[in-house]
């Protein structure tokens, strides 16, 4: 089946719309809350030095509403979904790790600590939400402030 | 194309100055960083109209008078108060109060949270101030109470236990808590038994609105 331009960039938009919201959320839960409750479920993957476990849990908070924040208004909308995607692919490689080490992950630090999902959940469902950073990357331009600022670029010089 | 790259610079910047304001008015709001203690560290009526948060170590003198006061207070108000017990262990001063919030949780998983707290505050000098871990002595008070010690050790293994007292801390530093006991009365900040009297006094009205 193939589909029309338009229904792509319906596809694309809506795509962006999911990712940013959810990235949005995922930020807002952790930057509203203790620095160190996130801290500590970075702490659980036994993977950081101390001072990169603070900075993380300090700064990915922001970096996630940021991004989330650009890729809804279709700012800088490849960039933002390919170190979306990065970023997504980076915690899909750190669960897999802690599940193949066997760690006892309370939860996976994803949503802060307001939610609890197994390790294994959290995998599938970043798989899901990376297929739709995937879209936003391949068909998010058309309905962004990227196409509408390229658009008025070109009307000015014509 | 310059000039497209400047304006969507300058959009960004906008967005995440908006985005960096939202949130920490959010923040501000102080909604989000009280939450809920477990329901076995609640004590008295849910829909009191006086509402005590009490910030705590096991191991602080100060706190063990202080929770006397609390079951002076819960007795005076015939139980129409809600206490919600928090843990805030200060590591720097006691080394095993974290590990005593621990097992007082994990004797809350058998609903003896409030006499394994009152016990641990009783003997605060047997267990506070040891060198090694004094895991024989949180037994003991376990036995006392004729816990099921297997799953009390159960309990202590589950890596959840250790993280719902350091979500207290947490709390409590973003609360911005310096000092043992501290409490909330209403959401209000008192500090020590003295204040958290003045406090609950200030309150006392609301009891008598219908």
């Amino acid at each position: 089946m193939k589909l029309s331009d338009k229904n792509k960039n319906l596809l694309g938009l809506t795509a962006r719309i999911i990712a940013g919201t959810i990235f949005i959320y995922a930020g807002f839960l952790k930057a509203t809350a203790p620095s160190e409750e996130f801290a500590f479920a970075i702490e659980a993957y036994e993977a950081f030095p101390p001072f990169i476990v603070t900075i993380a849990s300090l700064s990915m908070p922001w970096i996630e509403i940021y991004l989330g924040v650009f890729l809804i208004f279709g700012l800088f909308t490849r960039i933002s979904s390919i170190v979306m995607g990065l970023f997504f692919i980076f915690f899909e490689l750190l669960i897999l790790s802690a599940i193949m080490r066997g760690l006892p992950l309370a939860d996976c630090g994803c949503f802060g600590s307001a939610h609890s999902n197994s390790a294994t959940f959290e995998l599938f469902q970043n798989l899901v939400i990376l297929c739709f950073v995937f879209l936003a990357y391949k068909f998010g331009e058309k309905f962004s402030m990227d196409n509408w600022l390229k658009n008025k670029s070109i009307e000015k010089t014509k | 194309m310059k000039q497209e790259i400047l304006r969507k610079i300058f959009i960004g910047a906008g967005l995440i100055f908006l985005s960096t304001f939202i949130v920490m008015f959010i923040r501000h709001l102080d909604v989000l960083s009280h939450r809920e203690a477990p329901e076995f560290r609640i004590l008295g009526n849910k829909n009191a109209k006086i509402h005590i948060e009490e910030f705590t170590d096991f191991a602080c003198p100060a706190c063990t008078g202080a929770h006397k006061i609390i079951h002076k207070l819960f007795k005076a108000f015939k139980g129409d108060i809600k206490v919600s017990f928090k843990h805030y262990p200060l590591l720097s001063l006691h080394q095993w109060s974290m590990h005593a919030a621990a097992y007082a949780d994990c004797a809350g998983q058998q609903d003896k949270f409030w006499d394994y707290a009152d016990l641990l505050f009783e003997n605060r000098e047997e267990w506070g101030f040891t060198e090694k871990l004094p895991k024989e002595a949180f037994k003991t008070y376990a036995k006392k109470l004729n816990l099921n010690i297997d799953k009390f050790d159960a309990c202590m293994n589950n890596p959840e236990t250790m993280k719902t007292v350091k979500m207290d801390m947490a709390e409590g530093k973003m609360l911005e808590i310096n000092a043992t006991p501290s409490f909330f009365v209403n959401k209000k900040r008192a500090v020590g038994a003295r204040q958290l009297i003045d406090k609950v006094r200030k309150f006392e009205y609301l009891r008598r609105k219908k």
